[in-house]
Order: C-alpha cells, then structure tokens, then sequence
C-alpha cells in the first residue's frame, strides 16, 4: 500500500519546495541564468508527463505509448491562446494564417481569449479524447501491448493530421510568435521564471495530490487491476469505469504538461507528436521506476538533463546512450531506480565477509 | 420443495469445433456442498465459466434460485447477484495486504460503483476481522499478500469470495497444491461454510478430498453427466470406474 509521505517523497517534495524559492530568488535578480530557469521549467513539464503515464503504468498496469497526444493537444490549446493575445497585442495576424492567405482568425477560436476558457479547454478537451479512446478500448478489454499500440498509432495519426497545412494549426511548421505570457513579455526574464515555477509547483502538487489518491481505496482498486483484473472483475467492479477515471485523469496531466511547456519553448510544431517523443517517455518512467510517482520525476529529471547536456557535446551517440540505460535497467534493475533503494542492501550483504559455514541474511 | 440455487438445462457450449459441455443438465442445492469431478477435458471448469459469465452458451438455460435467467447476465451483475468464485490459480491482489485484499473484496454499495469507491460504511472492519477469523488468517492481516504460502494464498482468496455472502460459491481445484494438512483445514473449512442460505460447489481433483465435504457429486464425461449421486456409489459405479477412476 502507497503511503503519500515515505523517505524518498518527503526528499522530492523538500527539492522541489527549494526549487520553486529559488527560481523566483535567483532568476529575478539575474544570478540564475535565464537559460537555466528555462531549463529548469521545462525539465519540469516533461516530469509532470512522466507522472501522468506513471499513473497509468505504474498504478493500474495500463502503458501508453501515446501521451504525447495530450501533451501536444494542451500545447496546441496553449498556443492558440497566445496567439490570440499576441493578436490582440499587435494586430498581425499569425504567420502561417498570412500564408495561407486567411485575413482572419477562425471564428471558433475566439474561446481562447481569456485565460479561464483556455484552461478549461486544456483540460476538459483531453480528458474527452481520452475517454473515447479509453471507453472504446477497455470496453473491447484491449489490453497490454495492444492498447500501447493503438496509443501509438492514434498518436501518429495525430501527427500526420497536424503536419497539414490545411489543418489550420501551422502544419509542419506550428505555431510560434507569442507575444506575452499573462501580461509579461515573451522570452523575457520575468515570464521564463513565472513558467518555470508554474512548472515546479504543478509537479510538487500532482506528486502529492496523486500519492494521496493512490493511497485511498480507489488507488488500492487501481492496484487490484494491476495485479489480476479478471479477479477484481468477477469481485463485482466494473474495472472499464474505475480505468476510465483513472485515463482521463491522466491525460489531462499530461495536457497541463504541454501547456505550461509550449509556452516555455516559444513554439508547437507537430514534432511533439513524434512516438519517439511518447515512447522516451515511456523510457523515462522505466527507467525512474514505476509506481508512486516519485520514479517518474527521477527519471524525467535525470534523463532529460542528460540529454541537454549532451545536445550539445554529442548529438549523435545521445541514442546510443538511450539504449544502453534502457538495456542496463531491463537487466540489472527491473523496476528503474526505484530498486536501488530496494537491493542495495542485498548487494552490500553479498560483499560482506561471511562468517564460514552460514548464509547471508536475504531480505524478504 | 424449494428451487435449485442453480439449475442448468440443455446446456451447450463450444469452442470452435470441439464441443465442452453437450446437452447438459445440472443442478446444485442449498444447504449442500455439491463435487464436480470428472477427468481433464470433461468440461468441469467450463461448466463454472458459464455459471460466472466468463464463457458463453450457445444453447442451453442457467437459472439462479429458479427465477432468475443468468445466461443474458454481464459477468459483474451475476457477481452482484450472489455468484462468487474462486479461481484454479490463486488470484490475490499480491501488491496489498491481506486486509486490503477483503477490504476490495467487499462492495457494500453494490447499486454505485461511485459511492463504493468513495464511501465506507460502518460494520465493514467487523465483517473483515470475522472472515479473517473463519479463514484462518487473522494473524497475517496486515501481511501484503504475495508473501503468503500457497495454501494460505487459496484460503485468502475463498475469504474475498465468502466475504461478499455469496448465495452460490464456486471453488475451483481449491486444494490443489496444498500439503496434506492443509487440505485438511481446507476440508474442515468447507464443510463449515454450508448454510441453509448457500450452495456450494467444488471442482477437485482430490478424491479424498472430495468424499470428506461433499454431500452429493456429479461425474462428468465428455461435457455430459455420467453419474450423480452419493461418492461411495461413484466409486462403485462401473460406468465412472471405466472412464475415471480405474484409469
């Protein structure tokens, strides 16, 4: 059973409080580069992804190849949203309307004129996709690998739709020219710390908040489906509703991800809808360790880092490098990071001496 | 006279072309504790997968307490409507605890899913300490459930099907694997289980087994019944020894 406050949540949690001080104390008065706080808030973003798919896996023994759908979905919400404001800031419309000869906005998206509107369609818009993927699929009782596939496929789909000019959303080059954010100047120090500890607290909440809901007897059923749905199933739940909750639930964590990461970026293109992108993700969670969350945000965090340090050293061996974690947790540490915590006393035990004759204490 | 807690007529199911269960007919009591035996291929699990819902019929009827068709039934609403079971291979939730695992098992709202999920209701913690109590476990309550022996992961699992009240409890194969002395408590505790409010039926494999708990068993061959009546007349019955026992 989850408990919401164990040893390593509790370390995770006081990070992230010094994080979200430090962001506003450091970058305002420019001791923090700007760079950094991008970084920072971005990191961030792919963390709140990774916690939504650990949700899924982690919780209820349900992978998804395909969050990347509802990160871009809630970025692309994000996007028209800033446009909209740029729009109303300056009076150009965006580029690629220009290009395609539009002189005006599509009258529907006038919805994202206000912030409120546009949260709620940040949220609300994934949570219905997500339930009419989830519904038509769990109600067939697809499952394991299969469902990943269909996430993977839909997410592709998306892609190519995207990639479209005719789409309306910038086709293969997306949307970018954002003017402000919430009043402040795009790309201005201001804005990038706002982002980034909107970033920080909306993972401080979701790890909290979500350890909290894996503790209550909903996240004990979520945890019944992971170890023997049939058994839950013929106890008389009708686990398609509690699963359901649960992918809605986690899609709309993902959307806030990508709303809060476009911003930070500048720019949405089709790219985030790459499976590559869905699957690194996977790859995060895998290798954090799944369950709980707090392996989610490890993973997210330290892979990422690593990767943006070495986008610029060396760009080609990055999947290399990939694959070989991949390759090292799938053999030496089943459940990612997570086991260190579990094994090493086993491993130490195996190092020490032993007195003749008797056998190493094994931890149960 | 009162109606048959599951009374099952003309009852046809197959896979493809090989046909499980042919013509049958089948019915269980209350008060009893019935013995499906048969060899491998008889069609004894089959059988249960109907009664749950896991398998479907082509021809045939399943009536609960005589009124009640089963056969159009989501398997979930027949688990509602008292029909519980306990599987070959032990299912446990092996993540949670002993306690959590009857905690699941027990839905008190069985109307909403909802209300279930977010409410308790008093008198929960008593039913839970009791069924502990009846299925010997009281002292691993707070213990997750993967560590459990294999025996005491069985009795678990009876216990998250008795703690629902099933009117009919299925228990397939539910000493299979187990240590002569278990099989014992095992015995013991099934045949204290009967009440006049419940059916119970075993599909075993343990003769021994079988003859100690129940009071009325049904061969099967070949997706038909062979014989129905006492097990000492099952043992004497030449038809049964030919394709069973004498084997």
């Amino acid at each position: 059973m989850t408990r919401v406050f164990d040893r390593l949540t509790t370390v995770i949690t006081l990070l992230l409080i010094v994080l979200l001080a430090a962001l506003p104390l450091f970058g305002l008065s420019g001791a923090l580069p700007i760079y950094l706080v991008n970084l920072a808030g971005q990191v961030m973003c792919f963390a709140l992804l990774a916690m939504a798919v650990d949700l899924m896996w982690g919780g209820a023994g349900v992978l998804s190849l395909g969050h990347g759908l509802f990160f871009a979905l809630g970025g692309y919400i994000a996007a028209m949203h800033l446009l909209r404001t740029a729009f109303a800031a300056t009076g150009v419309l965006p580029d690629f309307m220009q290009f395609m000869g539009q002189n005006r906005f599509p009258a529907w998206w006038a919805f994202a004129d206000t912030g409120v509107a546009t949260l709620a369609a940040v949220l609300l818009a994934p949570a219905a996709l997500a339930f009419v993927i989830g519904y038509v699929s769990f109600r067939s009782r697809v499952s394991g690998v299969y469902f990943a596939i269909i996430t993977q496929a839909l997410t592709y789909t998306a892609m190519l739709l995207m990639f479209r000019n005719d789409t309306g959303f910038g086709g293969n080059n997306g949307m970018t020219g954002f003017h402000d954010i919430a009043g402040l100047p795009a790309g201005g120090t201001a804005a990038a710390v706002l982002l980034a500890a909107l970033s920080t607290a909306a993972v401080l909440v979701c790890l909290l908040a979500g350890r909290a809901l894996l503790a209550t007897r909903f996240g004990r059923l979520l945890t019944a489906i992971r170890d023997d749905e049939p058994r839950l199933r013929f106890l008389g739940y009708e686990t398609l509703w509690l699963k359901l909750a649960a992918w809605c639930l986690s899609a709309m964590v993902a959307a806030a991800a990508g709303a809060l990461y476009v911003p930070q970026v500048g720019i949405i293109n089709p790219s985030l809808l790459d499976p590559a992108l869905s699957l690194e993700v996977a790859v995060w969670v895998a290798v954090g360790g799944r369950g709980g969350l707090c392996g989610a945000i490890l993973g997210a965090t330290l892979i990422s880092l690593l990767r943006s340090l070495l986008a610029a050293s060396a760009p080609l061996v990055w999947p290399f490098i990939l694959s070989l974690l991949v390759l090292a947790v799938v053999l030496g540490l089943p459940n990612g990071l997570l086991d260190i915590r579990n094994r090493s006393r086993q491993w130490l035990l195996d190092l020490a001496p032993r007195p003749p004759g008797r056998l190493p204490a094994r931890r149960t | 006279m009162n109606a048959p807690a599951i009374a099952v007529t003309g009852l046809t199911v197959s896979f493809g072309n090989f046909v499980a269960l042919s013509d049958l007919t089948f019915a269980a009591q209350y008060g009893t504790v019935h013995g499906l035996i048969g060899p491998n291929g008889a069609g004894k699990t089959t059988l249960l997968d109907v009664l749950t819902g896991k398998a479907r019929t082509r021809r045939g009827q399943v009536q609960l307490d005589g009124h009640t068709d089963l056969s159009r039934m989501p398997e979930v609403r027949r688990t509602l409507a008292g029909i519980g079971r306990k599987f070959q291979r032990p299912s446990v939730f092996e993540a949670l605890t002993v306690a959590d695992n009857l905690d699941l098992a027990l839905r008190q709202h069985k109307r909403s899913l909802l209300r279930d999920v977010v409410a308790g209701r008093p008198g929960k913690a008593a039913r839970i300490a009791q069924t502990l109590a009846t299925v010997g476990l009281a002292e691993r309550r707070d213990d997750l459930a993967g560590v459990l022996s294999h025996g005491q992961k069985q009795w678990l699992e009876i216990g998250m099907v008795l703690i629902q009240d099933p009117k009919v409890l299925l228990l397939d194969e539910p000493v299979a694997g187990m240590s002569d002395e278990e099989t014992a408590q095992t015995a013991a505790l099934v045949k204290s289980l009967r009440g006049p409010g419940r059916s119970i039926v075993v599909v075993e494999h343990d003769m021994d087994f079988v003859e100690l708990v129940a009071d009325t068993v049904t061969v099967l061959h070949e997706g038909r019944t062979l014989f129905e009546g006492s097990m000492a007349d099952a043992r004497a019955d030449r038809r049964v020894i030919e394709v069973y026992i004498g084997r």
